[in-house]
């Protein structure tokens, strides 16, 4: 019995060595999230003269280094599903502040949103050379890792921890949240850190760990996505992105470089999304032409139909055949066939393969993007409706801040986890972002209903709009964030 | 005392009223310590002097107002040595694209910043309480080492402890409770002296053996308030009574010191060796913070005196 007695006394103490010698490695700034949020503000840190000295480790769930970054040698013929609007002043930062190259190729500029009440058939063109740049969110990040890895940063400058997940979070010294907070990986890795971004999503660990308060409501909504193939475009059509408010929400038809497009459409509830998910592609085709066309009553017939003949070859043919039918009656009804391009988008013909895709829409704001030893940015502070193609551009704006507050407060000799170093960097953000989240909101909201008065006012509003040139100019400033050319 | 009989008499002077007035074992212990009321004050706040929200937030924020002078002052003794940097007009950015005004100004910026890393300071700070500025100074590339003095003991243990945490101040910053006069060093390259002449008996004294411990074209830091009716009504009638933003207890209207007194006992004491570099007034504006201005004759100012040899 001593003896077995004394041999647990020595493995006891060998594992506390082992543990010991293995305490968590120290970083000054941990990442949580190699998003375009996560990934843009390692390069800001990583390119700034002031903040490049800040052992910067970042961490994600997927496989960055190869899965990616290899989207920037080797593309995709077809483009991929997650698409976003850039606004000039986040391409701005990520061009010339942060010195990234994108894939120019893949991006396509536009001149304009054009934006059609459904019920009511109100209309408003919002005009601007180059307003607005739609990009895969693939381009961004593999642009952001190809950046980083021409830095040829060594592993005590920089460092990705990829396919692994944080599992917990606990300061060092408990309860006291001044203190460097430990960040346990999957892998049993640990980590101290001066400070930890949550750069992690709506489900933030991060936000979880710091205790900080969310607000806001589930929609009740599903974007829809998907990778369109158009028509070849006539040479006098304008590009522009196209967006259609229906009684079930709006959809959105934004141009990609040559015949392609990228889809969003948010209907409400499960069960719309789910058939729109499951359709045939020829048959979800034709009701995408149909939604910027046709009445709701329509829509609302189509539906009926498809959803009692599931994927059945005749009911499919025969809706085709009726849509396409109908725009035609619509085309024919018009004064001249010019206006067929200045109010309808380019006729959809096919979706790429597997781009299809749903997810939630939700509006959620942090009370605070900042605590002792953390921040918060992009979706981990903020998720929005993306009917203004907002949600990543808020994101950016984060960085973009928040990289301002440490640079300044690194010049003051602050530590970059204290709070007061943090502060102006939410300072900045909060209005900034209330505003775009708020505007998502009521459009949506005002455009959730079919109440007649409401109906009435929101298309005089959408009207009045499009004729009064400094209202329109306003809005364009605050969909572009204010870089206006 | 009227003022002018004030700004005819050296600093250290003005104060024996207030020294006459204390137990003769004080003022024979050290002509640079401050009361014990003083020290009992501090003793008092030293527990939260790091909370950034607490008691002492203003002091935080002022001291980002500080580290700006500082760095403001120390930037116009850089000369750039880097032929390929190009130093632009004064009004450049009036003619100038943005663009490329903006790399104009950052590449003049990166080449200030590497210019004053090439100095190792040796930096003294008296009177460094919990040690806000000491820490910020030993963050500073351009700095090798920090010293903090304090004659309240548990100001200098809350300084300590809250260096502790933080892995990078490691060897750059110490701090001891210690009397200026009983330090021994003297080849300092900056020494600072903020917000602390208002809390000492004999600020002539203070300012005395700072200079000699400081090197020739070392730079003395100082920060006080001007002793006027705007100062009261800031600092103590607001700040302390109505707003209790700065602990009560914490000023005393006689102490101050206007920045024309620090002048002129310069002018007195030190007529050849010294050159007033700046001085700026500064003012707390709720939701700005502290912000400079020229006006250094009314409430709080900091001050940058270079010894000349």
């Amino acid at each position: 019995m001593m003896f077995l007695g004394s041999f647990q006394t020595v493995i006891r103490r060998q594992l506390a060595t082992a543990a010991k010698s293995a305490g968590p490695k120290l970083t000054d700034v941990l990442i949580v999230g190699g998003g375009p949020a996560g990934l843009t503000l390692a390069t800001a840190i990583k390119t700034s003269p002031i903040l490049s000295g800040f052992k910067t480790t970042l961490v994600d769930s997927q496989n960055l280094t190869e899965r990616v970054a290899k989207f920037y040698d080797n593309p995709p013929e077809e483009f991929t599903n997650r698409v976003v609007s850039l606004t000039p002043k986040s391409k701005k930062f990520l061009t010339e502040t942060l010195g990234v190259q994108l894939m120019h190729e893949r991006i396509q500029s536009y001149d304009g949103l054009y934006v059609i009440d459904g019920m009511t058939d109100a209309r408003m063109a919002l005009d601007q050379d180059g307003m607005l740049d739609m990009i895969e969110i693939l381009n961004i990040q593999a642009s952001l890792l190809h950046r980083l890895n021409h830095l040829n940063l060594g592993e005590d400058s920089f460092e990705i921890k990829e396919e692994v997940k944080v599992t917990s979070i606990e300061s060092s010294t408990k309860g006291d949240p001044t203190s460097w907070p430990i960040v346990t990986l999957s892998n049993g890795e640990q980590y101290k850190t001066r400070l930890l971004v949550g750069a992690d999503g709506f489900n933030s660990p991060v936000k979880k760990f710091s205790g900080i308060t969310t607000r806001g409501w589930p929609y009740d909504t599903f974007g829809m996505v998907a990778t369109l193939k158009l028509n070849p475009l006539s040479p006098f059509a304008k590009l522009r992105g196209w967006q259609r408010f229906l009684k079930t929400g709006p959809i959105a038809h934004l141009p990609l470089p040559g015949d392609n497009a990228t889809l969003v459409w948010s209907t409400k509830g499960n069960k719309m999304s789910q058939l729109l998910l499951q359709l045939d592609p020829k048959v979800f085709s034709a009701l995408v032409n149909a939604a910027f066309v046709l009445d709701d009553a329509d829509l609302d017939y189509y539906y009926k139909i498809l959803e009692e003949n599931p994927n059945e070859p005749v009911t499919n043919e025969s809706v085709i055949e009726d849509i396409n039918q109908r725009i035609n009656q619509v085309w024919d009804s018009l004064k001249n066939d010019s206006l067929i391009d200045e109010r309808y988008p380019p006729q959809v013909l096919d979706i790429v393969a597997g781009t299809r895709a749903r997810f939630p829409l939700k509006l959620s704001h942090a009370d605070t993007y900042c605590s002792d030893r953390i921040a918060l940015v992009g979706d981990a502070a903020h998720t929005t409706h993306p009917l203004a193609g907002q949600g990543l551009n808020m994101g950016q704006h984060d960085v973009e801040e928040l990289t301002k507050a440490l640079e300044k407060g690194t010049l003051r000799g602050l530590d970059i986890g204290s709070l007061l170093c943090l502060e102006p960097f939410w300072g900045e953000c909060y209005s900034f972002n209330n505003v775009r989240l708020g505007m998502a909101d009521k459009l949506h909201k005002i455009y959730g209903t079919d109440f007649t008065p409401v109906v009435q006012l929101r298309s005089l509003g959408l009207q009045l709009t499009d004729s009064l040139g400094p209202v329109k100019d306003l809005l364009i400033n605050t969909l572009t964030a204010g870089s206006s050319k | 005392m009227s003022s002018i009989i004030i700004r005819n008499q050296p600093v250290n002077r003005q104060f024996q009223h207030v020294a006459r007035s204390l137990p003769q074992w004080f003022i024979r212990h050290k002509s640079t310590a401050a009361s014990p009321e003083e020290i009992k004050h501090f003793q008092e706040l030293a527990p939260t002097w790091w909370d950034t929200n607490g008691s002492q937030r203003i002091l935080h924020k002022m001291n980002l107002a500080r580290l700006d002078f500082i760095r403001n002052t120390l930037n116009k003794t850089v000369k750039i040595t880097d032929p390929n940097t190009f130093i632009p007009g004064y009004n450049y950015k009036e003619f100038l694209p943005e663009s490329i005004s903006h790399t104009i100004a950052k590449e003049w910026n990166q080449s200030l910043t590497k210019e004053l890393e090439k100095r190792q300071y040796n930096v003294l700070d008296i009177g460094c309480g919990g040690g806000i500025l000491s820490e910020s100074m030993a963050r500073q590339p351009f700095v090798k080492q920090v010293l903090g003095i304090d004659l309240t003991p548990d100001c200098i243990s809350v300084a300590k402890m809250h260096a502790k945490s933080d892995p990078e101040l490691k060897g750059k910053v110490e701090y001891r409770e210690v009397a200026l006069e009983d330090l021994k060093q003297k080849d300092y390259d900056i020494i600072t002296c903020f917000e602390m002449l208002e809390h000492v008996d004999r600020p002539g004294d203070i300012l005395e053996q700072a200079w000699r411990r400081l090197k020739p074209d070392g730079l003395l830091f100082l920060s006080t308030i001007n002793r006027d009716l705007i100062s009261w009504f800031t600092t103590i009638f607001m700040g302390e009574t109505v707003l209790k933003i700065v602990p009560s207890g914490t000023h005393h209207l006689s102490k101050y010191i206007n920045s024309s007194e620090i002048e002129e006992w310069f002018q007195e004491k030190h007529p050849r060796d010294h050159k007033l570099l700046d001085l700026k007034g500064t003012m707390y504006v709720p939701t700005q913070g502290w912000v400079e201005h020229d006006c250094a004759r009314i409430g709080n100012y900091f001050m940058a005196v270079k010894k000349l040899h």
